[in-house]
């Protein structure tokens, strides 16, 4: 379903993705692990245009997403392509990136208003049962102000699934709450992976891989230097750079 | 009272009327005319700024340069004693009206320009990762949170726009102040008139004042 394939990514001099190859299939939960700084934030936003890689390939359902090579020119996408790109993909950042001048119901029902262009009536519709699916009817009218960080990332995922996306990508969706409101999120995150979502998790929350995921990422230094099963990686690691990080974070 | 006295009292009631339908003929409609088109020069420009739009982009810096590096009373006097010489004659209500609409625009949309850079960058990440088009996320996401940001600064220098106005008097455009001189002229009583100018200008500001302080009462209430 998502296919990466030889991508490079750099920041002026920084090499910050180094030769990424990962294709995850539809249905799986992949998560992605790694210290702070190894790429992982920018490899999730470079399927989405929110980077654009220097080199390499990207697709989705087997259609390309991005392209480039080298020192080339990069691929055009027309503004159209690059919407369409994006409503296959639903994002959830770390800090929520939810619309404060709008309410919980408005913040979910825009983009299906104006970009999938539903009518109101569908667009509400579709909303409420979302805000239902996270378990935040009650607070449909109020303002994300009001919420705690665990309904509003909540609310969040509720505005990214609206948009019906083959694809759920998470950046450290739960990095930015108190550790007692992680749990709320997980659950959402779980039963979206029964319901048999395509997912790609950037996490710390090593619980969470071992349960839930299919396969596991080890990034660091821009590399992927592992891919292995929850079980392999967490209990018998295949690279001592694996090893050395997990022993320092669990 | 002596009769010095008598005949300025006389005078300053007499001019009182004149003066005031200066300012509610000339002085305000100009005032909101200019702020009006003003604003659409304003966030045209400052929103090509944002989105950085090839050539466009550079024409605006250029446009703000200009402005804002020159006095507008040397502006005004360009275009109505100045463009005639070229064969473009402009009375002074139009010149007034594209003077303080050009000052209003070039300082405007460095205001909106700084308030829209003001939001949080994840909000243009979001949109964008929903689908929307920059100009979509411009008028859903990012115009509604910047325009509370821009208000008080623009409530501001519409207030001053309210004074620069006087600047017109000098392209013979008769607004209040113009008026004031014309009166000054006949009576020969320049502190008295021109005070008397003043207190309406003041007149004028402080119930500004007062709707500038409600407005930013009312917007600070509303969303969050
Ligand atoms: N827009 C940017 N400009 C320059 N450097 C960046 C930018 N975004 C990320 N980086 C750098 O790229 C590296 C990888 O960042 P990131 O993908 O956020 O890592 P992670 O998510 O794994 O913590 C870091 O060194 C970071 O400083
Ligand atoms: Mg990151």
């Amino acid at each position: 379903m998502i296919r990466i394939e030889n991508v490079y990514k750099s920041f002026d001099n920084l090499e910050v993705l180094k030769n990424i190859n990962l294709t995850v299939e539809k249905g799986e939960v992949v998560c992605i692990i790694g210290p702070s700084g190894s790429g992982k934030s920018t490899l999730l936003r470079s399927l989405n245009h929110l980077e654009r890689i220097t080199s390499g390939r990207v697709y989705i359902n087997d259609e390309l997403v991005d392209e480039r090579n080298g020192n080339g020119d990069a691929h055009k996408f027309s503004p159209k392509r690059v919407s369409e790109i994006c409503s296959e993909l639903g994002m959830v950042f770390q800090r929520f990136n939810l619309f404060p001048h709008m309410t919980v119901m408005e913040n979910v029902m825009l983009a299906s208003r104006k970009v999938k262009k539903l009518s109101k009536d569908e667009a509400a519709e579709n909303a409420l049962e979302l805000l239902e699916k996270v378990g935040l009817t009650d607070k449909k009218d109020q303002y994300p102000a009001k919420l705690s960080g665990g309904q509003q990332q909540r609310v969040a995922i509720a505005r990214a699934l609206a948009m019906k996306p083959q694809i759920m990508l998470f950046d450290e969706p739960t990095s930015a709450l108190d550790p007692e409101l992680v749990y709320e999120v997980l659950d959402v995150m779980k039963s979206l992976a029964d319901e048999g979502m395509t997912m790609l998790v950037v996490t710390h929350e090593m619980g969470f891989a071992k349960e839930v995921a299919d396969r596991v990422v080890f990034m660091d230094n821009g590399e992927i230097v592992e891919i292995n099963s929850p079980e392999n990686i967490f209990s018998n690691p295949s690279h001592e750079r694996t090893r050395e990080f997990l022993s320092r974070i669990l | 009272m002596d009769d010095r006295m008598v005949r300025v009292v006389g005078i300053l009631i007499d001019s009182f009327f004149p003066l005031l339908k200066a300012g509610l003929m000339f002085t305000v409609p100009l005032t909101i005319i200019s702020f009006s088109l003003g604003m659409i020069v304003a966030f045209t420009a400052a929103i090509i700024r944002v989105l950085n739009i090839r050539i466009l982009d550079k024409i605006v810096k250029f446009y703000v340069w200009i402005i804002r590096g020159t006095p507008l009373l040397v502006q005004l006097f360009i275009i109505f004693y100045g463009l005639p010489s070229i064969g473009i004659t402009l009375n002074a209500l139009v010149t007034a009206i594209i003077g303080f609409t050009l000052s209003v625009g070039a300082y405007g949309s460095e205001t909106i320009r700084a308030a829209i850079l003001s939001v949080p960058k994840g909000q243009w990440e979001a949109a964008h990762a929903l689908g929307f088009s920059k100009l979509q996320t411009l008028q859903y996401v990012i115009l509604p949170q910047a325009i509370k940001v821009a208000i008080p600064p623009m409530a501001n220098s519409f207030i001053s726009l309210v004074k620069d106005t006087s600047l017109a008097a000098a392209v013979t455009f008769s607004e209040l102040f113009n008026v004031a001189q014309q009166i000054t002229a006949r009576t020969y009583e320049p502190l008295w008139l021109y005070m008397e100018a003043a207190f309406i200008y003041l007149m004028f500001c402080s119930v500004l004042s007062v709707l500038q302080s409600r407005l930013e009462i009312r917007f600070r209430k509303s969303g969050d």
